[in-house]
């Protein structure tokens, strides 16, 4: 560890850490800008970053030497601002008054459809831009030798940092931005009109990540999904620094640029992980960041309540059985007349449906957006394919256990997220998600770094005095998988019907009345995440029985965002909506890959139509028109009474 | 001991001082307005007093216990009620499900997760008796997001009511009726507390209803109490007269 000690490594490791710090800077501070005016997190941030490197890429292959790269960096940010407005102007404008997730959703829809046309447009490949002559050597620094490309950006950053003061503090409009940042209703009052606002704004963020973009792209590479990567390293910025400030965003960069030099030098093992932790340990000690101030709850009038028909509510459902018993009895006929293929189609559907509903009981019942959900996925599912590799546990203990390990997991980590509310509890459990990911991928001695688990024995199930059941092909496990689900999706209904479900009800709709029922909001809060969680990691548990091998993919963040579309798909304030939004993704998926590599866009375009268009989801829509007709029918109202006691 | 003993609070918000050494005492039964004009303090009187703001010095007893700086919920538990100034309801609730949530929670069956709530009979009957009593027992299956303002005002005093609180604190519980809505809820609220003998702490501004039913009437002005006592005492008293100058009051 001399090396420390030495001037010349120190002042290269400060450069290289400096410049990570500038390229996060001038990406988060549009988006931390973004969010505190327009309240909306834009996951499509990093695809404007990937835009403006894009751009960068195209100029400079139209017109090269030192003329064409300047050029390309003025008109980078400009294109990107253009396209920024016409985003805003044209979709997100649509969807202020929804509720944060079909924000969110709709610029994840972006994300996808912006990543699969830049691969129609420029390919797959990385592409690398070239720097002119002068900007291309090193220079030599207190004896350590800098790329002078760095030095550029070393210095370019603070001047743009210094030009955004500027703005903010010294110009008109600037203060302007400021006060609707701090006080939405304030600017409303003061009679600016927000639509323009909203636009200028958005452009801006969008001017910040094009030229982010620019100046990045020479010094790494451009590729379709790169702004995935960057995105994630944003968020973890912006919510450490507070979101929606400024400073909160330059400090956030500052930590995140010198933890990840560190990172690398020091725990090279460890170096992904290492920002999540910093991420966890912030919100754990300051929940609304370092520089954040609690978000203001939203008044009920801001609130969009068009969607209150859509849930039949547990009062209202049908007593029938019938009704489920025709779906059942077709489920279990369906390996009779479908092959193979199909079998294992529909077990995926299984386990992805148990998934997304019990996500739901967050979300759509308790009001809660976790973006973690596959860290318990992954728990579950490495319980099974670690205990029945490297044990000889029999099949039911350890899918057994993978209920109890999940179920811890969630307790802890559910212990820290519940003091959050909206994005910020999002980020927190995106950030635990990516911890557990970052182990799982790393420790290779337990879990097998990326290499995963392959050839997980799934050994036969002593049934008591029966002899032993094997479920190791396609039907059988087939039909255990939709027995264990199919138990496990049943008691998710029962409870989601039960007074403990109408209190989580009445905790999304309104915490703080309900608080004043005297119910204890967080207890219950934390109770459904643990439940969601527990249920969650079974799901991993019969994925790991079903695959017969893992990989630390399953807990990537990319694979907790498919219970999240499952649920808008199929219908958020629905029961069945998300295992419907499981069939529409799963089936979609295993057919248009078939047919096209633009399986993303596909998606990314489906999600969008459904945000604007139908955002209660399929169900959503259905149950909304079924509750119209019985209310007008007055079945409702005799059924009602037909429970009553006195009756 | 007085039922409700409010010490000495003092409350700032930045250089604000909302509340300053505010000390009130209310006997079991009685029916207590809190007055004062805008921005007085009043409801940052209530929020000290259920726990939803901790006071910087002096406290609340309830019955002999305290409970300031304990949480919401906690008070709630002990037998207070209370509504707010703007209405809280459950907007994409039933009615029905507005009132049965409370009555779970006042039951302490809002645990129970493996029973249906329907099948929970006594508490349907109950919600439509509260409902019955205030007059949204037609209602009950539509959404409270889409009552009219009375309706919701009238809703989320079901809903207090609901978990039969020995106190019922009500800020402004007819702020935005109609005239006539008003005197009913007031009527309704009247006899309730009459015939369950409940103690009720209420602010209030149209005056005829504050001097019609109140028995003893807090002046809060700044922050402060300028005057409490007898409506008559109050009605007589320059202070107060002072205060509300040009008001209604000064008849
Ligand atoms: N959370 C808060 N943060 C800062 N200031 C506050 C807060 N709540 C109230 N105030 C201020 O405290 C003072 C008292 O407000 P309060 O709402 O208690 O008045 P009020 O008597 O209920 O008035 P009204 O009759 O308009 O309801 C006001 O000046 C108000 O602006
Ligand atoms: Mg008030």
């Amino acid at each position: 560890m001399t090396g420390f000690l030495d001037i010349s490594f120190l002042t290269v490791q400060v450069l290289s850490a400096l410049r990570l710090a500038a390229f996060l800077f001038l990406i988060s501070s549009g988006l931390t800008l973004i969010f505190g005016v327009l309240n909306i997190l834009n996951f499509a941030h990093g695809a404007l970053y990937m835009l403006g490197a894009y751009f960068m890429f195209w100029v400079t292959s139209q017109v090269t030497g030192p003329g064409g790269f300047f050029l390309a960096m003025a008109m980078a940010p400009l294109g990107v601002a253009l396209i920024g407005m016409i985003l805003e102007m044209g979709l997100l404008r649509r969807i202020y008054i929804q509720e944060e997730i079909y924000q969110l959703l709709l610029t994840y829809a972006l994300v996808l459809i912006i990543d699969d046309l830049a691969k129609i447009v420029f390919g797959a490949e990385y592409k690398s831009i070239p720097k002119p002559a002068f900007l291309e050597g090193a220079i030599t620094l207190f004896g350590g030798t800098v790329p002078t490309y760095t030095i550029l950006v070393v210095v370019i950053a603070p001047t743009v940092a210094a030009l955004l003061w500027y703005l903010l503090y010294r110009t008109k409009t600037g203060k302007v931005i400021r006060a609707t940042s701090s006080d939405r209703e304030m600017a409303d009052a003061l009679g600016i009109n927000m639509k323009a606002l909203f636009t200028l704004v958005f452009a801006f963020g969008a001017v910040l990540a094009g030229f982010g973009g620019a100046l990045a792209g020479p010094a790494r590479t451009v590729f379709p999904g790169v702004g995935t990567e960057v995105i994630i390293e944003c968020f973890v910025v912006v919510v450490i620094g507070g979101l929606g400030n400024l400073w909160g965003a330059l400090v956030g960069s500052l930590l995140i640029g010198a933890l990840e030099t560190v990172g690398i030098i020091v725990f090279p093992e460890f170096e992904m992980g290492l920002i999540y932790l910093l991420m966890v340990a912030v919100l754990v000690v300051r929940p609304w960041g370092l520089f954040g101030k609690p978000l203001k709850i939203k008044a009920l009038s801001e609130k969009n309540l068009s969607f209150e028909s859509q849930e039949i509510s547990p009062v209202h459902f049908s007593s029938r059985p019938w009704l489920w018993v025709i779906p059942v009895v077709l489920l279990l006929i369906f390996p009779a007349f479908a092959g193979r293929f199909y079998q294992y189609l529909l077990t995926q559907i299984f386990v992805a449906a148990l998934m997304a509903v019990a996500f739901n009981l967050l979300l759509g019942t308790t009001g809660l957006l976790s973006f973690g959900q596959a860290a318990f996925f992954g728990v579950g599912a490495y319980t099974v394919g670690l205990l029945l590799t490297k044990t000889g546990t029999g099949t039911m203990p350890a899918l057994g256990l993978s209920l109890f390990t999940s179920a811890v997991a969630a307790s802890v980590i559910g212990f820290f997220c519940v003091r959050l509310t909206g994005v910020h509890f999002a980020m927190l459990t995106l950030a635990f998600g990516q911890l557990i990911f970052a182990i799982a991928f790393k420790w290779y001695g337990f879990t097998g770094g990326d290499n995963g688990i392959q050839g997980i024995p799934v050994r036969e199930i002593p049934l008591a005095g029966l002899g032993l059941l094997d479920i190791g092909s396609t039907k059988s496990m087939y039909y255990f998988v939709l027995v264990v689900a199919g138990l496990a999706v049943a008691f998710l209904r029962r409870v989601r019907s039960s007074p403990f479900g109408a209190t989580l009800k009445a905790i999304r709709e309104n915490g703080q009345r309900a608080s004043y029922l005297g119910i204890n909001v967080t207890l219950y809060q934390w109770t459904a995440f643990v439940i969601a969680g527990t249920f969650t990691g079974l799901a991993g548990g019969l994925f790991a029985l079903m695959e017969r091998s893992i990989s630390p993919e399953i807990i990537h963040w990319t694979k907790s965002a498919d219970p999240v579309l499952m649920t808008i798909i199929g219908g958020i304030y629905t029961f069945v909506g998300p295992a419907v939004g499981a069939v529409v993704l799963i089936v979609l998926n295993s057919y248009i890959v078939a047919w096209t590599e633009y399986w993303a866009l596909v998606l990314g375009m489906v999600l969008l139509l459904l945000v604007l268009l139908l955002p209660g989801g399929v169900i959503g829509f259905v149950n909304e028109k079924a509750r119209d007709y019985l209310t007008r029918s007055g079945w409702i109202r005799r059924w009602l009474f037909s429970k009553s006691a006195t009756s | 001991m007085a039922f409700l003993e409010v010490r000495d609070i003092v409350k700032s918000f930045g250089g604000l001082r909302a509340l300053q050494d505010v000390s009130l005492s209310v006997e079991k039964g009685e029916i207590r307005a809190i007055i004062g004009p805008n921005g007085a303090g009043k409801s940052t009187l209530f929020n000290v007093m259920t726990g939803l703001l901790s006071p910087d010095s002096g406290e609340v007893r309830f019955d002999g216990e305290r409970i300031s700086g304990i949480p919401p919920y906690r008070v709630i538990r002990k037998g207070i009620g209370r509504s707010f100034q703007i209405t809280n309801i459950f907007p994409r609730m039933s009615v029905f499900e507005n009132v049965q949530v409370a009555l779970f929670s006042h039951h302490r069956e809002n645990r129970s997760a493996l029973t249906l709530a329907r099948n929970f009979r006594e508490v349907t009957d109950e919600v439509l008796a509260v409902l019955g009593l205030v007059g949204l027992a037609d209602k009950f299956d539509s959404s409270a997001s889409v009552l009219s303002h009375g309706d919701q005002k009238r809703l989320e005093i079901a809903i207090t009511l609901a978990c039969r609180p020995r106190l019922l604190m009500l800020d402004e519980p007819t702020a935005g009726m109609s005239r006539f809505e008003s005197r009913e809820t007031i009527a309704l609220l009247q006899k309730i507390s009459r015939e369950q003998g409940l103690t009720l702490v209420f602010t209030e501004h149209d005056m005829d209803i504050v001097f019609g039913i109140s028995e003893k009437i807090t002046v809060l002005q700044q922050g402060m109490v300028i005057a409490d006592g007898e409506p008559a005492e109050i009605k007589a008293n320059p202070e107060v007269r002072k205060a509300y100058l040009g008001e209604e009051i000064a008849e």
